[in-house]
C-alpha cells in the first residue's frame, strides 16, 4: 500500500481517496432526493383539506431548539476531524461521542415534534400537506438515525484499533454525512419552518 | 487546548448562528412575503457554502475540480427540480 505523507492520514492512499470522492458523488444524488421532497412540498403545501395549516401546528420552540443541536453537532463534527488530524484520539473521541449525543438530543425532539402533530390531528393520512411534511422531516430524520448508529460503529472501531488510515477515512467520511443532514436540516428550518410561520 | 478548537472553525460555527439569528428575524418582524424569502434564501445558500468550505473541506484534495463538478450538478438539477415543479404545477395557474 503506497502513503502519501503529504496528505491527512484520511486521504493517504488511493483507495481512500477514491472512498472520499464516491461519497461526494453520493451526497450529490442525495442533494437531488431532498429536491424532490421538497419540490413536492412546495407543491402541496396549500392543499390542507379539513386538517391544519403549517403555521397552525409548528412551534418555534422545538424548531430551535433542534436547529441549535444540529448545528452545534456539525461543529463538534469538524472538531473531531481536526482533533484526528493532530492525532489526538482522546480528543477526537470525546468530540465524536458529543456529537452523537447532541444527535441523540435531536431525534428525541423530533420525535417529541411527530408525536405532538399526530396529537393534534395531523397524521400521515390527514391531509397532502401533512403527508409531505412527514415525509419530508421522515426521511432527514431516518437519516439522523442511520447516522447515529454509523457514528456508534465507527466510535468502536477507533476506540479499539486507534487512528488508522481506515479508521481516519471513514471518519472523516461520516463527518461528510453528518455535515450534509445539518445542511438539509438549514433548508427544512428555513423553507418548511420559517416560511410555514411568516 | 487551542489547537483543538481551530480558529476558522469557532468562527465557522459563530457565523452559521448569527446566520440562524438573522433567519429567525422573519419569524418575529413582520415582514412582507417578498422580504421574507429573500432573506431567508440569502441566509440558507450562504449558510449551506459555509458547510461546504469550511466544515466539509471540499476544496482541500486535487479532487477538488471533481468533487465541485459533482457537487454544481447536483446542486443544478436540485434547482431544476424545485423550480420546475412549482412553475408547472404553481406558478402556472396563479
Amino acid at each position: 500500500m503506497k502513503l502519501d505523507h503529504t496528505q491527512p492520514l484520511e486521504y493517504s492512499t488511493k483507495q481512500n481517496q477514491l472512498n472520499i470522492l464516491g461519497f461526494w458523488i453520493f451526497l450529490g444524488a442525495e442533494i437531488m432526493l431532498f429536491a424532490t421532497l421538497f419540490a413536492s412540498y412546495f407543491t402541496l403545501e396549500d392543499r390542507i383539506g379539513n386538517g391544519p395549516s403549517g403555521g397552525e401546528i409548528f412551534g418555534i420552540t422545538p424548531v430551535m431548539i433542534e436547529t441549535i443541536l444540529l448545528l452545534t453537532s456539525s461543529f463538534t463534527i469538524g472538531l473531531t476531524v481536526n482533533a484526528m488530524r493532530i492525532g489526538n484520539k482522546k480528543a477526537m473521541l470525546t468530540f465524536f461521542v458529543i456529537t452523537l449525543l447532541l444527535g441523540l438530543a435531536f431525534l428525541g425532539v423530533e420525535i417529541y415534534e411527530f408525536y405532538h402533530y399526530v396529537h393534534v390531528g395531523a397524521g400521515l393520512q390527514t391531509s397532502a400537506f401533512t403527508a409531505i411534511l412527514l415525509t419530508t422531516l421522515g426521511t432527514h430524520g431516518a437519516h439522523v438515525t442511520f447516522g447515529l448508529f454509523w457514528g456508534l460503529f465507527i466510535v468502536s472501531q477507533v476506540k479499539k484499533r486507534g487512528i488508522t488510515t481506515e479508521t481516519t477515512n471513514k471518519s472523516f467520511i461520516f463527518s461528510l454525512y453528518w455535515h450534509f443532514l445539518d445542511v438539509v436540516w438549514i433548508f427544512i428550518f428555513s423553507f418548511i419552518y420559517l416560511k410555514g410561520m411568516m | 487546548m487551542k489547537e483543538l478548537f481551530p480558529f476558522k472553525q469557532v468562527m465557522g460555527f459563530v457565523f452559521s448562528l448569527v446566520l440562524t439569528v438573522v433567519a429567525v428575524s422573519v419569524y418575529f418582524f413582520d415582514l412582507s412575503f417578498a422580504l421574507g424569502m429573500t432573506i431567508l434564501l440569502v441566509t440558507a445558500f450562504i449558510q449551506a457554502a459555509l458547510q461546504l468550505v469550511v466544515f466539509m473541506h471540499a476544496g482541500e484534495t486535487e479532487d477538488k475540480g471533481a468533487i465541485y463538478a459533482n457537487l454544481y450538478y447536483g446542486i443544478i438539477i436540485a434547482l431544476v427540480t424545485v423550480f420546475g415543479t412549482l412553475l408547472a404545477m404553481i406558478w402556472g395557474y396563479m
